[in-house]
């Protein structure tokens, strides 16, 4: 009895071993890129703290992220879409298994089975876990981080499964190093310009053209307790050509202009770009930004 | 503890439920371009704004190259790509891939309305249903 319980133990130390040694190939060939640098926000292996959000919501729900890819950039089966179930498993397991002791994968989610027990022992990953992803989940109008700047196969409207839309770059990949804000795209256009972190072609012909920048202030009075509004020709001039707001959205003369938030909202005016492209309307005080 | 365990899926799913549920999801400034698409059988194209400004000023586009500022408001077809115009005239295997690629360009849901993503039209009308006058507001 003992001999064959020894042989069962041996036996099962083996398929570990082998699943092991899978998840390694596996984890080398397609997941090594990104999370052995810890590469656009991948969690890096054999960095605890890096897992120790992700584990707090159990084994399976980390694998159904590397299955299925989220929103923060990792793509579905790591990018690999030939990979089988058991091969992403296995990948995931061996880079769980490359964590210092503390955290063990599958004994997260057994623990909490047992409520005293999930108490004691579950209490620590979660706190580090969730609360600032969640604390505003009653708001629908503040989206939780982890759906902000969506990877193309999570953001509902591209087709996961279409080979081209695994091939896309994610948002947050070309937002390395850009400098952030706290609406639309979630990065500061005008400031990533102006520090040289992007430096957009201005002509379609000549490659070396520059823009034609108008440092040129308007200020609007505007009705009620709101700042005025100081309209920076500099900023928008550095991206755009005169023609493209001149006559059509804006009658280059001043006072000829009727602009209110109720048109910006409704696409005319400042809301031609401002709400759809451009920071949306929700950031007042970029633009009315002169106190009375 | 049964029924506490099926009360923790419960609540899980309602939260994936309510994160996932709405297609009003995708990248600020996302354009889907259904003019013709559904039509011919093909996905509705999508053009990222993001990718995009990254690497051309606003102008090359809406002043150079004659974009309307307007979703849909560009009637753009294959015939005219491969001429040269539109997003033709970078995506001709030069500047940017070429127009092979159809998967790269064509990749919204079928049935994705023309819209912005995240625009203010958008959201004050219903998530994920095409912005009313969308269409019919001024360039």
């Amino acid at each position: 009895m003992r001999r064959f319980a020894l042989a069962a133990a041996l036996g099962a130390a083996a398929l570990a071993a082998h699943a092991q040694d899978r998840g390694k190939a596996v984890y080398e060939k397609s997941c090594a890129l990104c999370h052995a640098a810890g590469l656009a926000g991948a969690p890096k292996t054999g960095v605890a703290a890096d897992w120790a959000p992700r584990l707090a919501r159990g084994a399976s729900a980390l694998q159904a992220s590397a299955l299925k890819g989220t929103p923060r950039g990792m793509p579905a089966r790591g990018g690999n879409l030939e990979l089988k179930d058991a091969e992403v498993g296995a990948a995931v397991g061996y880079m769980l298994a490359q964590l210092p002791a503390a955290p063990k994968p599958a004994a997260a989610p057994k623990k909490a089975a047992t409520p005293e027990a999930a108490a004691v022992a579950a209490s620590p990953p979660a706190v580090v876990a969730s609360p600032v992803a969640e604390v505003n989940a009653f708001n629908r109008l503040l989206r939780p981080p982890a759906l902000r700047n969506p990877a193309p196969a999570a953001d509902g409207i591209h087709d996961p499964a279409l080979d081209g839309t695994h091939a896309l770059q994610a948002p947050l990949q070309a937002y390395t190093g850009l400098p952030r804000a706290n609406a639309g795209n979630r990065v500061d256009w005008v400031k990533a310009l102006a520090e040289k972190r992007i430096s957009p072609r201005w002509d379609k012909a000549d490659a070396q053209a520059a823009s034609v920048v108008l440092d040129l202030n308007i200020v609007r009075e505007v009705k009620g307790s709101m700042p005025d509004v100081v309209y920076p020709h500099k900023q928008h001039t550095e991206w755009l050509d005169c023609s493209n707001c001149h006559p059509a959205l804006f009658i280059p003369q001043k006072g000829a202009n009727q602009i209110s938030m109720a048109a910006i909202l409704l696409g005319q005016s400042c809301g031609a770009c401002h709400g759809k492209v451009a920071f949306p309307v929700s950031e007042c005080r970029l633009c009315h930004s002169k106190n009375k | 503890m049964q029924a506490r365990r099926l009360w923790c899926a419960a609540l899980a799913a309602a939260a994936l439920a309510l994160g996932s549920g709405s297609t009003a999801l995708a990248e600020y400034g996302d354009v889907v371009i259904n003019n013709h698409s559904d039509k011919a059988g093909m996905r509705p194209a999508v053009f990222p704004h993001w990718f995009h400004r990254i690497r051309f000023a606003c102008k090359v586009c809406h002043a150079d190259l004659g974009f309307a500022m307007r979703a849909g408001g560009n009637d753009i077809n294959m015939v005219r790509i491969i001429d040269g115009q539109f997003c033709g005239a970078c995506h001709n295997g030069e500047v940017a891939w070429s127009i092979e690629n159809c998967n790269l360009c064509h990749t919204a849901k079928p049935g994705t309305p023309t819209q912005v993503h995240e625009s203010t039209l958008q959201k004050l009308t219903a998530p994920g249903k095409p912005a009313a006058g969308a269409k019919g507001a001024k360039p």
